[in-house]
């Protein structure tokens, strides 16, 4: 190798360490992990909210509340996240209804990506959470009726316990796709982490390296996530593990 | 306790017809009959975990009309009159066996909690369990499991104690630990209503039997008298037959 290739390549190895992976997870933590965390625990809510909706046997005037939540379902999971981005952050400042929304609705970009992550992540979540709850045996319901419970405390107490032990696994790949989806915040002029690697990437001509590393700490938040699954199911699961022991 | 002209139709088939049946306070009754005839659904009536079409029920003060929508406050009374015991447990598994049997007077009567686990342990060492207050329900046998699921239908003091098919899951050195808790409930005058098939463990305990068929009762008297040689209704001599009662003896 020259001398000059080798200077070079301890320059690029000095701004990776110094400049660029520091950027990188400057804009990862302020808006990466911030938007997912956020995102997650909203879409959570409403995941719980919706299948709760959606289990509910009440009739009557219920069954229009149950059916916009199926249409809410049925919307986020039959279109593109980029495309519900861009409605939310580009199209709703021309949602102008005179009298009611004479400027239409302007969000800021985070705003707009703690939205549209949580509704999406939210109608995904929710029909997880609502097959965790059916798993449950009808017994428990039963089991539960018979000292007197009613459904709202069965639920509570008896019922989302089992049920959201069971749906550690799928939520946690609901969440490492959500960190990896806020990549698409990039495109709502948010400037997280991929977007930092694209800028830095147009300075200095280096594509291969910029998008090698920013993937790099993609897979390494999520690695600390999957480990994260790891544990809880552990810790979910305390009742069989002294079964184990004992066996 | 009783249930007047109860009918009940799954689908198009019905499964209890005109029903009529009390069930003595302190007493010991037992529903008996071949599989399918309906005397699970009656259990399961006593508890409103079925609701029948139409008939009457009344327990105490208590009355209710099957035909009309049941008020959520009744539901409550019978169900904290009642308990349901099941052929598969029903253990709540992400409980130990002590908060299985304080969950129903911390949450639904209002106990303190010191006070429902005091109890619990005493109904655990009544059963015979007094040792597994903190195992999980998976680490138990089948016949220790149902042991704990008649103590957390005791933790709520009902007034009955129902129990359906309790040791059909068990082998039979597992449910001897099980029948031997039901036999001490019997004698302290507790009232229990059981549905089974061990003919032996009915002429034990049954101070009333209720011989059920097709969504019909043939026999409801004193337990003596069925299981006597001289029964006259050929139907019941045929079943006890059929179920070998004479190889028990």
């Amino acid at each position: 190798m020259s001398c000059f290739a080798r200077k070079e390549l301890s320059k690029i190895l000095h701004s990776i360490f110094t400049d660029y992976l520091p950027q990188i997870f400057a804009a990862g933590f302020k808006y990466t992990i911030t938007l997912a965390i956020i995102s997650f625990i909203l879409g959570l809510i409403i995941a719980l909210v919706t299948a709760l909706v959606r289990i509910s046997d009440k009739g009557g005037g219920f069954l229009i509340i149950k059916a916009i939540f199926r249409f809410y379902v049925w919307l986020f999971r039959s279109t593109p996240l980029l495309v519900q981005l861009f409605i939310v952050y580009f199209g709703l400042p021309y949602l102008k209804i005179p009298g009611l929304l004479p400027n239409g609705i302007k969000l800021a970009p985070f705003t707009a990506g703690i939205i549209t992550f949580s509704l999406n992540t939210g109608a995904y979540a929710s029909e997880t959470i609502r097959a965790a709850i059916q798993s449950v045996p009808r017994e428990q319901w039963e089991a539960a009726a018979s000292i007197g419970m009613n459904r709202g405390k069965t639920l509570r107490r008896i019922i989302l316990p089992q049920a959201l032990k069971v749906s550690i696994p799928p939520l946690s790949n609901s969440f490492i796709g959500l960190v990896k989806d806020t990549s698409l915040a990039a495109s709502i002029t948010i400037v997280e982490m991929f977007e930092v690697s694209q800028q830095i990437a147009a300075e200095n001509y280096q594509p291969l390296i910029m998008y090698s590393l920013v993937a790099l700490v993609y897979a390494l938040f999520c690695s600390v996530l999957s480990w994260l699954q790891g544990w809880l199911e552990k810790a979910s699961s305390r009742h069989s593990k002294e079964s184990e022991a004992e066996a | 306790m009783k249930i007047t002209k109860v009918n009940k139709t799954f689908g198009n088939h019905q499964v209890l017809k005109n029903i009529s049946l009390d069930f003595p306070a302190g007493k010991t009754t037992v529903l008996v009959g071949p599989s399918g005839s309906g005397k699970s659904t009656i259990l399961r009536s006593l508890d409103l975990l079925e609701r029948p079409e139409s008939g009457n029920f009344d327990l105490d003060e208590l009355h209710i009309d099957f035909s009309q929508k049941i008020k959520d406050a009744d539901i409550l009374t019978v169900r904290k009159k009642t308990g349901m015991v099941f052929q598969s447990y029903n253990l709540f598994p992400h409980f130990t066996v002590l908060q299985n049997v304080t969950e129903g007077p911390v949450q639904v009567l209002g106990k303190k909690k010191a006070d429902a686990e005091a109890e619990a342990k005493q109904l655990l060492a009544k059963v015979g369990l007094a040792d597994k207050a903190d195992f999980y329900p998976e680490t138990l046998s089948g016949g220790q499991a149902q042991r704990v699921a008649i103590a957390r239908s005791l933790a709520m003091h009902p007034e009955y104690i129902l129990l359906d098919e309790p040791t059909s899951a068990l082998d039979p050195e597992l449910e001897m630990e099980v029948l031997k808790v039901l036999l001490e409930l019997a004698k302290e005058k507790q009232s229990l209503v059981i549905v089974t098939h061990n003919l032996a463990f009915a002429r034990r305990v049954a101070d009333k039997i209720v011989f059920v068929e097709n969504g019909e009762i043939l026999y409801d008297g004193d337990a003596g008298k069925f299981f006597a040689q001289d029964n006259d209704n050929q139907r019941i001599q045929d079943f006890l037959n059929s179920m070998s009662l004479a190889s028990l003896d």
